[in-house]
Order: structure tokens, then C-alpha cells, then sequence
């Protein structure tokens, strides 16, 4: 009799626990994935641990830029030309676009990106990356349009 | 009854051994001598196609074989003035081909060249050599915008442009590399992502991956080879 509040509240215990680690079951399943597309698409210039190449390439590890997060989003798909500043070092190379990237495999790449060098904890879900690339896209129609 | 019949059996190709050893020597010993005698053996090979010349020399016909040479050639270096092959007389050199707004494997090569270019910083006897394939794009003032961003001061690693057919030409028959453009591979260009160590007679000594960190190892130990090598006078 006594013992039936006691099992309740282990119950409750496992689905929190269940729950966390779904959501860190999530997170670490974007990050792997997300580590083969930053392997694939993006090592070969900002180097595997991100610390870019001299004066060519900007640093993604440790760079200010990365508080823009939705703008490190849209150049990841849809490329970036002209001079930016990350981390008082001025850089002007384009990066080219990367139309072959799914809005998932957008998302996995930020979460690995912000997880290990943003200092996040969190995954950067594809239902909140998808919005981010459909307003650059009639963003960037509308400017060609003009 | 069993070990009589064995006997013979076991006998024959003993015998047959014995009788031929003096014979299997002599390949063994001409090889020896032909090892010794050629290449030796910590010397880098010449690679490339060659062929037999025969010539007179103090009246006997005496057969030679031609190596493979990187012939002249001018293009213009990221400081705007003419590189010949003469530029490179007397040194040994690292030739690859790229181009600056490659997203693909340039970007590897470069890290990996530039350590090279790091190690044998002011060794009068070494330079690298790095073609633009795509020349429409990679002027003088572009690869001097990248040569500086990299970190390379000096002449001794020159960023050459040119004629395209010219440097395509050069890359596939001379430095027998890949080098073409393609309107389907990312950056519009397909091209091969080797260094080709050169000797200071213009002879390939060896051909490395030039976007792995193993492959350039070997290339610095083996430049390392032909200093010693090449330093000596010849006789």
C-alpha cells in the first residue's frame, strides 16, 4: 500500500531521465551526422578543428561571427561574397554555396559547429533551421529580382 | 618398404638443387650487381619516360637513356615578371597545380605545401612552384592577394599564370598530372592534387598526395634525400 507512492515516483524518475536522454540521444545524433557534413563540406578550407587558414579563411572555432547565427545559416546554404571582419581580422574570399545541402544537414552542421566551438549545449533543430532558409531564399529572389 | 620408396622421391629435387645451384646464383649476383651498379639503393628513382640514344663517343657507338626533362617554359609569378625554367637552375623544386577559388582539395594542398615551404625556408637550394589553372580568373594581382593572405613572402614559393593550354599542356605531359576543365566538378575545373618533387637536372623524382599529411611526410624526407644527394659536386 505504502509502497505505491514511492513506485510513482520512480516511474516519474525513469520517464524524466527517458526523456533528457532523448533529447540528448537528439543532440548527439546531429552532432555526428553533423561532423561527416562539416568533414565533407567545410574542413577542406576552415580546417578540421575549425581554426581556418591564415588570412584566406576565417576561423569558425572561437569567431565573434558565430552570435549571427541565423546569418552563419543562410551562407552556409546560399554562400557569402565580399569583405566580413570575424575576430578583428578582415577576410575577403567568397565561399560558395552549398545548394546540395538539406535543411537537416544545414541543422546537423550548426549543431556540431555552435556544440563544439559556440559553446552550446543544444541542438539547433531543422524546424527552426527551415523558416531561417526560406526567408534568405525570397530574401535573396527578391534582390536578383530588382 | 615404405622408406625405400620414399627415398627416391625425397632424393630427386634434392639432387636436382645441387646440381643446379651455381646456375641460381648467377641471377642473384647479376641482380646484386645491377642494383649496386644503377640506382643505388637510397637514391630516389628518375621516373617518366625515357628512351635509348645511341651516339658516338671517341669513335664507338656507345647506347645512352634519355630521361624525361621538365622543358622551358614562361609564365608570369604573382610579383608580375617572367618565371622560366632557367628561374629554376641549380635548384630542386616542388611543382603543383590549383587554383585560388577551388573549394575542393587546394585548400588541403596548400596547408600541406605550406609546411613544406615552413621547413626549407631560405635554403637557397630549394623553391615551390605552384601553377593557376585557371588563369582567367587567378591574375597577377589575385595570386598575389593569395600568396600573401598564406603567409609567403619572398620568391622562394612563386604562384606562376599563364596561357591555360600552356600550363595544361605542361601539367599533363611534363609533370604527368590530370588537369582539365569541367563544367560538372565543383569550381568548374577537374585537376589532380599531387606535388612532383624536381631534381636540380630537371628530372621527376617523385610524385606524392599532396592533400594528406603521410604524403607530404614523404615528400620532405625525400627532399631531405636529394639535397644530400645533389649536394655533392659532380664528378
Amino acid at each position: 500500500m505504502s509502497i505505491l507512492p514511492s513506485l510513482l515516483a520512480v516511474l516519474a524518475c525513469v520517464c524524466f531521465v527517458s526523456c533528457q536522454s532523448e533529447e540528448e540521444i537528439k543532440r548527439e545524433r546531429y552532432i555526428t551526422e553533423g561532423i561527416l557534413v562539416y568533414k565533407g563540406n567545410c574542413a577542406n578550407c576552415h580546417q578540421t578543428k575549425g581554426q581556418g587558414l591564415a588570412a584566406l579563411y576565417p576561423p569558425i572555432a572561437k569567431s565573434d561571427y558565430l552570435v549571427n547565427k541565423n546569418k552563419v545559416i543562410c551562407l552556409i546554404r546560399y554562400g557569402q561574397q565580399g569583405k566580413i571582419r570575424v575576430n578583428g581580422k578582415q577576410y575577403n574570399r567568397p565561399m560558395p554555396a552549398h545548394p546540395q545541402l538539406s535543411d537537416l544537414e544545414i541543422a546537423e552542421v550548426v549543431t556540431y559547429i555552435y556544440n563544439q566551438w559556440g559553446g552550446e549545449k543544444k541542438v539547433t533543430d531543422v524546424k527552426s533551421v527551415a523558416p531561417v532558409l526560406e526567408q534568405c531564399r525570397t530574401e535573396l529572389s527578391n534582390a536578383t529580382m530588382k | 618398404m615404405l622408406k625405400q620408396k620414399l627415398t627416391p622421391v625425397l632424393s630427386r629435387p634434392a639432387s636436382f638443387w645441387a646440381k643446379n645451384k651455381q646456375w641460381l646464383i648467377l641471377p642473384g649476383f647479376l641482380t646484386l650487381l645491377w642494383a649496386c651498379g644503377g640506382a643505388g639503393s637510397d637514391r630516389l628513382p628518375i621516373l617518366g619516360q625515357r628512351e635509348a640514344i645511341t651516339k658516338t663517343v671517341d669513335g664507338k657507338q656507345v647506347t645512352d637513356s634519355v630521361y624525361q626533362t621538365i622543358p622551358d617554359f614562361a609564365f608570369v609569378s604573382q610579383y608580375g615578371d617572367t618565371v622560366t625554367a632557367k628561374t629554376l637552375d641549380n635548384k630542386i623544386y616542388v611543382a603543383d597545380f590549383f587554383f585560388t577559388s577551388c573549394p575542393t582539395i587546394c585548400p588541403k594542398m596548400k596547408v600541406q605545401l605550406k609546411r613544406v615551404y615552413e621547413k626549407f625556408k631560405g635554403n637557397p637550394d630549394v623553391m615551390l612552384l605552384s601553377h593557376t589553372i585557371d588563369p582567367a580568373h587567378d591574375s597577377v594581382s589575385v595570386l598575389k592577394e593569395f600568396a600573401q593572405n598564406l603567409g609567403v613572402t619572398g620568391r622562394q614559393w612563386l604562384f606562376v599564370t599563364g596561357d591555360r593550354d600552356k600550363i595544361y599542356d605542361l601539367g599533363q605531359k611534363s609533370y604527368m598530372v590530370t588537369a582539365q576543365a569541367d563544367s560538372t566538378a565543383p569550381g568548374g575545373v577537374i585537376h589532380s592534387g599531387a606535388f612532383i618533387l624536381v631534381d636540380k637536372d630537371k628530372h621527376i623524382r617523385g610524385i606524392y598526395d599532396g592533400t594528406t599529411e603521410e604524403g607530404v611526410d614523404k615528400l620532405m624526407t625525400d627532399m631531405d634525400r636529394l639535397l644530400a644527394e645533389q649536394a655533392a659536386p659532380k664528378s
